[in-house]
């Protein structure tokens, strides 16, 4: 299978002579990345899994295109991540669900397909399939500060999906909700990527989590931000919740524990 | 629990607040009354000032008093109204304008303080001097007090999206267009109106406060007539309370605007509190 994303030699330096101007980030003059190399399949789950610090956040950005890397390459569809992200590749989830207290549910699942122009007959269509996906046709006319966390985080995944990105990325998203919500949303995960077939590139810093969803898990390591392993994780799919009480299971969770270096 | 509720409910407050204003005035009005031999000019009981507004009596210009003080309070209030628009709208550009350009911010925002430090009123003879026009020196103090509130609201609410929410816009890769239309401009709404509910009852005051300088029509130039003993003591009164009601009326206007554009919130609200109770 080709390759979706390909990270050469990617460096980060906040502070001096780099890192963007946008930036807020209290931690200058660090390291944050050093020599990243990874390749992402099409069509794979992977995870960027590591402590608070390791830059897997960063490197979400990097490829996102929401900041500039000071060295290295990075490739996206077979252009730069600033091409991919002109020509609306991405969904992002993050960790707050950002949705628009203004909107209702519906408009703001709708709110991609208004920036990108899509004719306004099928708007409603394609946002209660969504809302569909997510479980959440119920509520498409309410807005968001009447719903539960998990259920606002339901949102933005449907709003991530409206545009059928290539590329779903998602910075920690359940990191925030209860253990019963995570369990239910990492299910649901599965179940939509397997019919979208998108590429995800899953942030996280639970190790369980990471192994549940991934095809390999890249495990990321603080000061300085590097790739310490890359595991790959053949359990079979569909995976169920019952699965992470499997001795197979168990076993991925320590050697990916293991493999972290310098905590 | 029932007990509780009406005592904190805020028709029960507000009926304690009237109960007790009106009786501290009636109590400092039956002293004035034993001190001096013509209490009515200096302080006059409420039932005398509510009579006075129904006395049918033509003091001037086939008009009776309460007509008089109304026509006047007519174009007291035009003038706030338009010098608020103004001012209103200008304060909302230049806000837009300074979260647009950072230059545009660091070359204004630090100047417009110097607005709120100039006392504006006192600066009324100087305007009308310039504008030669009573008319238009209202609606420019009424304007200028305006701006600053709304700007400097404004501008805070458009400073206050979050980082994810700019990230997730540019990720869909929207326009500028879009990202103000979509973004910015609705964030900025609650702030937009508590600078709206700041300067409504400031530009009435303006308006009043420049009539005094010049005879004419105008519920400041009707105060100072009265004041000087040119019609009876109760118009003074009448004016008073008129210019207090038109002041907490502004506000109430812009409350019930803010729930009606942002009808989203008084759901939430509601909701929120119906689970409370």
């Amino acid at each position: 299978m080709s390759n979706e994303i390909t990270i050469k030699n990617v460096n980060m330096v906040y502070g001096e002579g780099g890192g963007h101007r946008e930036l807020r980030n209290p931690a200058r003059g660090t390291v944050a990345l050093k020599d990243v190399n990874l390749d992402i399949k099409k069509g794979e789950f992977i995870s960027l899994l590591g402590p608070s610090g390791c830059g897997k956040t960063t490197l979400l950005r990097i490829i996102a295109n929401l900041q500039n890397q000071t060295s290295g390459n990075v490739e996206v569809a077979g252009g730069t991540p600033e091409q991919a992200r002109k020509s609306r590749k991405y969904g992002i989830v993050f960790q707050s669900p950002v949705l628009q207290d203004w909107r209702t549910i519906r408009q703001n699942v709708e709110l991609p397909l208004e920036i990108s122009h899509y004719p306004k007959s099928k708007r409603h269509e394609l946002s209660e399939a969504m809302l569909r996906l997510v479980g959440l046709e119920k509520f498409k006319d309410v807005y968001p500060n009447e719903l539960s966390g998990g259920m606002q985080q339901r949102v933005g995944i449907a709003r991530a999906l409206i545009m059928q990105p290539e590329i779903l990325l998602m910075d920690e998203p359940f990191s925030a909700l209860d253990e019963f919500t995570r369990d239910k949303l990492q299910e649901d995960l599965l179940n939509i990527w397997s019919r979208s077939l998108c590429t995800v590139v899953f942030v996280t810093h639970n190790i369980a989590e990471s192994v549940y969803l991934s095809d390999r898990v890249c495990v990321m390591s603080p000061r300085p931000g590097r790739l310490s392993a890359v595991i790959d994780i053949d359990l079979p799919r569909p995976r169920k919740l019952a699965m992470r009480d499997t001795v197979e299971f168990v076993e991925y969770v320590s050697k990916v524990r293991n493999s972290f270096e310098g905590i | 629990m029932k007990l509780k509720k009406i005592l904190f409910s805020s028709t029960f407050i507000t009926i304690v607040w009237i109960v007790l204003l009106c009786s501290i005035w009636e109590l400092e009005a039956l002293h004035i009354e034993q001190i001096k031999r013509t209490p009515e000019k200096v302080f006059p009981h409420l039932m005398q000032i509510f009579e006075s507004i129904a006395d049918p009596k033509i003091i001037s210009n086939d008009q009776t008093s309460i007509e008089l003080v109304l026509t006047n309070a007519y174009a007291t209030l035009e003038r706030a109204g338009i010098g608020f628009l103004i001012g209103a709208l200008s304060g909302f550009i230049l806000a837009l304008l300074m979260k647009f350009s950072g230059i545009i911010e660091k070359i204004a925002f630090p100047y417009l303080m110097l607005i709120q430090m100039i006392p504006i009123l006192g600066m009324a003879p100087i305007v009308f001097a310039i504008t030669q026009d009573i008319g238009v020196s209202r609606i420019v103090i009424s304007g200028v007090l305006t701006f600053y509130p709304v700007a400097a609201n404004t501008l805070a609410g458009l400073k206050s999206v979050s980082a994810e929410n700019e990230n997730l816009f540019r990720s869909y890769s929207a326009n500028v267009f879009q990202t103000y239309t979509k973004l910015y401009i609705p964030t900025s709404i609650p702030f937009l109106f508590t600078g709206l509910k700041i300067s409504a009852p400031l530009a009435i005051t303006a308006s009043i406060l420049v009539d005094t300088l010049q005879g004419g029509v105008g519920l400041g130039c009707l105060l100072s007539q009265s004041l000087k003993g040119g019609m009876s003591p109760f118009v003074f009164w009448q004016i008073i309370f008129l210019s207090a009601a038109i002041g907490i009326l502004s506000l109430q206007v812009m409350v019930i605007a803010e729930k009606i554009i942002m009808s989203h919130k008084v759901r939430w609200n509601r909701e929120k509190n119906k689970n409370l109770i």
